[in-house]
């Protein structure tokens, strides 16, 4: 009894939430700006639990900002800036109106501006939490350097944004860490892995955009205002940890030998460096003239069991990461008219390989057509003229293909007019017991080093007149494969991949193949003992589990056949054709 | 008087002076009669004295000045005179032709400019001070002497000032670039910095030290990935299953978006039995002629039913009857409870079962709370009055897949991928386009012109 009546709405959730008009109203800002300083310092809205407590006994749906959060926006600086600019924009508007050209001018001098470089410092403290925040800013300087100049945005900021899309591609040129590349209907997703942070982004193509009428424009610059800002200072940084110039300037030696005759026609002279840069065919100036190549060991620490194990396994990642750095090192490329040239420069370059094109794509080719040392030319037609004899003709598909699987591919499967096998997308790991397409078995066991015995498509395309009793029998092989397989992961063994049946099984030849099987065999028993002696808890988790690898494989047995008949009947149809011309 | 007759008398008695107005009106001033006035004084003197003349004199000598450059009297013969020697025949004809020419040029001046024109032969007085500087002696005195200290490195005190003077900031005049400025220059941003060493409060207190991000806000509002990669159907040139997986999913999407679409269809459809006949037209139209008094009676019957109850008193036997009905009943009540208790030990068993079939559904639950807690961290959240819309699944058609990259057409918008990343991943709230609101109601007035004719 006694004492004041609490009053609602006076504690709890109610006061840690302020809506977004009310916080507006506290910083005396408009909406516009407002959004944008929220996006610049990073404080996004929020759900509250209980909605109908903040909102004071109402449900309608609105925009909520924690108290506490638009507190911290009342210290930042830059609202005063806006401020400013606001008053800047009325007294403007007021001369403009008088017509007071003079005074026009002088309000023009004193424009108020403002720096983002404290917020960027306050947001990411260190380096490398910028650097793990790049994807977005990297999305999105990519997408606004390919806007058309027509007013949808600034003109400034599209430079901007291609100046820093470029000295990117540079770094990566010059420091080599592409990882993935992926081709989609939407544009290229790359990965790169940047001090050891995996960077994805996407690029749309160099096709005119249409510009989609739903999405907010401002919005958009707004942010992209500020990753233009961190992507610059990101970007000097990196520069300065390989040593090279910023901004970056051409090698001298390369320098003089981009030097073109007819470098006006192709730009004006402020645009040409930057077109040169982009053109990704030269190395980078450096600040201390070092070796090209620095061999950095991994030190060697004295290491027992498990660590040694890691230890190992980290130094062959490391091999097997050179060896992919190098892969078109020492190839000599040239690119066709009709390729898209700034992403296989890019690519190409990014794995050691020499690239030119034509004089009339862009600046900055090295090298013609005729040059007798071109190992591989790239082209996007059904057919070509005049065809040179010592390099291969291959189609685009080829060179993301072969980063993709770290290693060169066969060049047969690329040549021109041939059927591309499928792109696939490296960014899909799969699991065990997933299905998997055959097109990445093979690729896995080139991996491997195999060499593939038999070739599907060959024998589809050359031995027509196979017997067909021959191919029953494969099938057969294939299924009983399978079916071993399936035996196999159900058990909880680690599979080896095999797609080449016909080899010789190594636990039937002799001796060695005897012991090999006596491993096997006791090891298969130990396991059945451990799963005997398990606790009727751990019996039945078990038991969940295999049953749950029994269904992936069943359904990724049901796929691959699947699969099989639809090859099957595109196999017939192909026979019929062919029958038909014949 | 008689100087000034004698001054008068010396003008114009002087030999070969000509005047250049007549001297007619002399005559006139002479046959006044004499005044008689004491000059003893300066000012009647001043007044009384006759200076016409002498001013006539100096007059018509200033005029002649002017209008020829010196006394005519002065003036050599032949600028005077000429010898008239008929008509020049040779001299007319170019003036004519002079003439018709400046019609034709216009090349005559203005008759302003030639009233402007200074008409006077007097040449105007030199300047004599025009080479001449006032305290010229002391200024070289001054400029000596400064050079005496100059040499001897004295600078004085002015100039001392100045430069003891601390040179203006420039970073508070320097105009800070627009940020999107395409060759705006960066530096190292993490570099190591000049540890503060001023009081922190002080610094708070003055708001030189900027107040310290929460740590809170550097989270991220969603675990999505900023890009996320499309699914392996997308690819340009995809494997036949996982394009149709895609397709799959696509299809699912569409379906359901159509389902929605056909319930609120179905909704809103009109009811058979809300359709107009002409049997309920009618019942319409009779409303309340026909009287319906049946119903009224019932309801009065009913009231008086339940007013009778409520009056009936309980007599003294009932209430006693029902307080021994309410005693037994408590006890029997009492009984049972008890003997259910006894009856609970030999159930232990069931109980414990029981009593684990809860623990293990609360544990279930419990993870099934955290799992939907660990959804909805990847879910967009309502953020305001619009929900999220995933945009639409970028697929193409089997027979859309282009054969090789030369013949790729790119589905969907980048930019529109971007947005939607951002709404979905709670960075800003799902908006639509502000409507264009007329505040005033438009107003169409033929103008009288279109009026007119039509």
């Amino acid at each position: 009894m006694g004492g004041l009546q609490k009053k609602k709405y006076e504690r709890g959730s109610a006061t840690n939430y302020i809506t977004r008009n009310k916080a507006r109203k506290k910083l005396q800002l408009s909406l516009a700006d407002f959004r944008r300083l929220c996006i610049l310092k990073g404080i996004y809205p929020h759900e509250p639990k209980h909605k109908k407590k903040v909102n004071k006994g109402s449900t309608a749906p609105r925009t909520f900002y924690l108290l506490k959060d638009i507190r911290f926006l009342l210290h930042e600086p830059i609202v005063r800036k806006f401020r400013e600019y606001k008053v800047f924009v009325r007294k403007l508007r007021k001369a403009y109106g008088k017509a007071e050209w003079t005074g026009v001018e002088r309000l023009r001098d004193n424009k108020p501006g403002y720096k983002l470089d404290h917020i960027i410092k306050e947001r990411y403290p260190t380096f490398i939490d910028a650097l793990r925040d790049i994807d977005d800013a990297l999305s999105m300087c990519f997408l606004f350097s390919t806007f058309a100049r027509t007013g949808k945005c600034h003109v400034q900021t599209i430079m901007l944004c291609r100046r820093l899309t470029v000295e990117w591609m540079n770094y990566l040129v010059t420091s080599r860490s592409l990882r993935k590349v992926f081709i989609s209907i939407k544009g290229i997703y790359y990965q790169a892995e940047v001090l050891g942070q995996l960077i994805t982004w996407l690029v749309p193509y160099q096709f005119a955009h249409d510009h989609p009428t739903d999405v907010d424009y401002r919005v958009m610059a707004t942010f992209t205002e500020m990753y233009t800002t961190l992507f610059g200072f990101i970007n000097f940084r990196l520069y300065q940890t390989l040593n090279l110039v910023y901004p970056p300037k051409l090698d001298s030696k390369s320098e003089s030998e981009l030097k073109a005759e007819h470098e006006e026609d192709y730009a004006m002279d402020s645009e040409s460096y930057l077109e040169k840069l982009s053109a990704l065919s030269a190395s980078l100036a450096r600040v201390v003239a070092t070796a090209e190549e620095e061999e950095n060991q991994l030190d060697q620490f004295p290491a027992e069991g498990e660590d040694l194990e890691n230890m190992e396994a980290r130094e062959k990642e490391q091999k097997e990461q050179e060896a992919q750095n190098r892969l078109f090192e020492g190839l000599k490329f040239f690119l066709n008219r009709e390729v898209p040239r700034e992403s296989l420069a890019f690519i190409l370059r990014c794995f050691g390989a020499e690239v030119s094109w034509d004089k009339s794509l862009c600046i900055g080719g090295t090298y013609d057509v005729t040059d007798e040392t071109i190992t591989h030319q790239i082209v996007d037609r059904p057919d070509i003229d005049k065809q040179y004899i010592n390099r291969y003709y291959i189609q685009p598909q080829w060179v993301f293909d072969s980063v993709n699987a770290k290693m060169c591919l066969p060049v047969e499967d690329y040549f021109l007019g041939v059927t591309l096998p499928p792109h696939l997308s490296p960014f899909v790991e799969e699991k065990d017991g997933d299905y998997v397409p055959p097109e990445k078995l093979k690729l896995i066991a080139l991996q491997r080093g195999e060499k593939h015995v038999q070739d599907d498509e060959e024998e589809d395309d050359d031995d027509d007149e196979e017997d067909n009793d021959e191919v029953d029998d494969e099938d057969l092989t294939e299924e009983k494969n399978l079916k071993k397989m399936e035996d196999q992961r159900s058990q909880g063994k680690t599979l080896a991949v095999k797609v080449t049946p016909g080899k010789v099984k190594p636990w039937e030849t002799g001796s060695m193949g005897n012991k090999v099987r006596l491993e096997q065999e006791e090891k298969a028993e130990e396991k059945r003992l451990a799963i005997m002696m398990m606790k009727k808890k751990e019996k039945y988790l078990y038991d969940k589990i295999m049953f749950g690898k029994k269904r992936t494989t069943r359904e990724a047995n049901k796929l691959a056949a699947k699969r099989k008949a639809h090859e099957d009947t595109s196999k017939a149809e192909k026979k019929q054709k062919k029958a038909k011309k014949q | 008087m008689a100087a000034v007759k004698r001054l008068k008398r010396v003008a114009a008695l002087q030999p070969g002076f000509i005047s250049f107005k007549s001297s007619a009106e002399s005559d006139d001033l002479n046959s006044g009669r004499r005044k008689r006035v004491n000059k003893n004084k300066k000012k009647n003197w001043n007044k009384h004295s006759d200076i016409q003349d002498v001013e006539e004199f100096l007059d018509d000598v200033r005029l002649q000045e002017r209008a020829t450059g010196g006394l005519v009297s002065e003036k050599p013969d032949d600028t005077l005179f000429f010898v008239d020697i008929g008509e020049q025949k040779k001299g007319v004809q170019p003036e004519v032709q002079e003439r018709k020419k400046g019609k034709k040029s216009n090349s005559r001046p203005l008759r302003i400019d030639l009233i402007l024109q200074h008409d006077s032969l007097v040449p105007p007085p030199k300047d004599v001070l025009a080479h001449q500087q006032p305290n010229a002696k002391k200024l070289r005195r001054i400029a000596e002497n400064a050079e005496k200290l100059a040499a001897m490195g004295v600078l004085p005190r002015r100039q001392k000032r100045l430069l003891s003077r601390r040179p203006a900031t420039k970073t508070s005049k320097a105009k800070t670039a627009a940020n999107n400025f395409p060759d705006r220059p960066y530096y190292d941003l993490w570099g190591g910095e000049a540890e503060e060493t001023a009081d922190p409060y002080y610094l708070e207190q003055t708001g030189k030290s900027r107040v310290k991000r929460p740590e809170k806000l550097n989270a991220k509002p969603s675990i999505l990935p900023a890009v996320e990669v499309i699914a392996p159907g997308g690819s340009y040139n995809p494997d036949f299953f996982s394009h149709q997986a895609l397709l799959l999913e696509a299809h699912e999407v569409e379906v359901k978006r159509e389902k929605a679409e056909l319930r609120i269809e179905r909704q809103l459809a009109v009811k058979q039995e809300d359709t107009a006949t002409e049997e309920t037209v009618f019942q319409e139209q009779v409303e309340g002629l026909v009287e319906e008094e049946e119903d009224e009676e019932e309801e009065e019957e009913d009231v008086s039913i339940r007013g009778g109850l409520q009056q009936e008193k309980k007599t003294e036997k009932e209430r006693k009857r029902e307080r021994a009905d309410k005693i037994k009943s408590q006890q029997k009540q009492a009984a049972r409870a008890f003997t259910d208790k006894k009856q609970q030990l030999f159930q232990l068993r069931s109980i414990q079962a029981t009593l684990k079939r809860r623990e293990q559904r609360t544990r279930e639950r419990v993870a099934q709370r955290k799992a939907n807690q660990e959804a909805e961290k990847s879910m967009p959240r309502r953020l305001g009055r619009l929900k999220f819309q995933a945009q639409d699944l970028e697929i193409q058609l089997s027979d859309e897949i282009p054969g090789s990259l030369r013949t790729l057409k790119p589905e969907g918008s980048v930019l529109k991928d971007r947005f939607k990343s951002m709404q979905k991943r709670n960075m800003i709230e799902p908006r639509e386009r502000a409507k264009f609101k007329r505040r005033h109601k438009v107003k169409y007035v033929e103008k009288r012109a279109f009026k007119e004719i039509t």
